[in-house]
């Protein structure tokens, strides 16, 4: 269950693993918009050259690469065959018991299935190669100048490791608080709806409360050590900018360009 | 920002991430094999319990943690890409469900069992109003959703998994006031030995 905390990260040393998390959190944001620029034949083959470049750099072994699709699969498969079954355009293909699919469809649907697929490695791709707490940090910096509008960026960031961090701790005791309650004779996996409500709200109060004291006492210790905020306040992780870095950007601005000049 | 309220605020979040999937290892909602999300359940929990502003923020935090890439929304998925998915709607409405249900708690001058409950119902017809229009507005704009695909039909998928929200919401109503009252008594308390 210690997956939550590292996310789905991969350990790793590649190029894609040593990127600043601020270049990689960019190139996720930006790719996002410009994969909307792609609208025909090469302009995909553009976008999967360059996201299987990024998926070779990376050292990812393919099968961590499918697993992290698998829960969004289903939306790649089900945008593919609303478009076959609903569009209706160009010649008929094959006809299949009162099912007519048209071409013109297949096409679209590949279109814009192969798109979400394309948004959805990239993305997989930086978690896998960076972890929440890398990606935090990264987040802190890249919203700084947002401070100036008393936005809580300190406090937001601070809190998102907080909760990383507690995220395995409160699983730990969700699986104490459970099995005390069925050594009581609470039955999770059977009974009426009513029953079933009972024994959920069994496990969740006490759930609630120890959460709270633990909330409690992590906010004592805070204060006793002095926190008071982001102000002057220094770094653990700190995080540097390297050659390469720029060099990704420069590369990002360079694909964006190219996509651009193909749309047709 | 007192710690206080950071640590509470990043708490709830963390029982959020742990809602969302709970039912996978705790069986007791499993419809058709599939484990059942408690998300909109503990959303309107946070508004009601932290109050509007520190619940709104309890779900901010939760969706950032999610989209950065921690498998805390529902069926264990995360990161960008979900920003692009046509459930996304649904988690962007807990923000607001949860700040909305607060408001109606803080609002009340009798905290009756009956007030709960309503600000609970109004908080999942929030997430289901906005989540569903987000859904065909996704499909619409960046799934490309061809002409058969029709307002009514997104409508129509929601109607699965409503009776168990509504159900939730009321349980979520009657036991609001029972975690309140422990922790306001747990913080006299603290007050008392301090």
């Amino acid at each position: 269950m210690n997956s939550m905390i590292i996310g789905k990260y991969v350990p790793g040393d590649s190029l894609i693993h040593r990127l600043d998390p601020r270049t990689k959190l960019l190139l996720m944001f930006i790719y996002v918009f410009i994969v909307f620029l792609a609208n025909n034949e090469w302009a995909y083959g553009v976008l999967t050259f360059f996201t299987c470049a990024l998926l070779f750099l990376s050292r990812i072994p393919f099968s961590f690469m499918i697993k992290g699709l698998k829960p969004v699969l289903w939306v790649i498969v089900f945008t593919f065959l609303l478009h076959v079954l609903l569009t209706k355009d160009g010649d008929v293909v094959f006809q299949w018991i009162g099912i007519e699919v048209y071409d013109k469809a297949i096409q679209q649907g590949a279109f814009i299935s192969l798109r979400f697929l394309l948004l959805i490695v990239v993305t997989t791709l930086v978690t896998l190669t960076t972890t929440p707490i890398e990606v935090t940090d990264g987040m802190e910096s890249l919203l700084s100048p947002l401070k100036k509008w008393n936005v809580p960026v300190h406090e937001l960031a601070l809190m998102m490791s907080i909760s990383l961090r507690f995220i395995p701790t409160l699983m730990e005791e969700t699986e104490k608080i459970m099995k005390a309650q069925m050594a009581r004779g609470v039955d999770f996996s059977s009974g009426s709806l009513s029953e079933r409500m009972k024994a959920m709200t069994a496990l969740l109060v006490p759930l609630f409360i120890s959460a709270f004291k633990r909330a409690e006492e992590l906010a004592v210790a805070m204060e006793v050590r002095g926190y008071r905020g982001g102000n002057g306040r220094t770094k653990w992780r700190e995080l540097t900018w390297r050659r390469m870095d720029t060099a990704f950007m420069l590369l990002l601005g360079l694909l964006a360009v190219l996509l651009w000049l193909l749309r047709s | 920002m007192r710690a206080k309220d950071l640590t509470f605020i990043a708490m709830f979040a963390s029982l959020m991430a742990i809602g969302a999937n709970i039912t996978s290892w705790a069986p007791f909602l499993v419809i058709g094999g599939v484990p059942i999300t408690l998300q909109t359940f503990f959303c309107v929990l946070a508004g009601a319990i932290l109050g509007a502003k520190r619940g709104a923020m309890a779900m901010t935090v939760y969706t950032l943690i999610g989209l950065f890439g921690a498998p805390v929304f529902a069926r264990f998925s995360g990161g960008f890409s979900m920003v692009t998915a046509p459930t996304f709607g649904f988690i962007l409405s807990f923000i607001l469900a949860a700040y909305v249900t607060g408001l109606l708690i803080e609002k009340s001058t009798n905290r009756s069992i009956a007030r709960f409950i309503t600000a609970t119902i109004v908080g999942m017809i929030i997430n289901y109003v906005v989540g569903t229009n987000w859904m065909y507005m996704a499909f619409k704009l960046w799934a490309e959703a061809p002409e058969g695909f029709s307002y009514t039909m997104a409508w129509s998928w929601m109607l699965v998994p409503l009776p168990k929200d509504i159900i939730l919401s009321i349980v979520a109503g009657v036991i609001a006031p029972r975690i309140y009252r422990a922790l306001n008594e747990q913080q006299t308390y603290n007050k008392y030995v301090a």
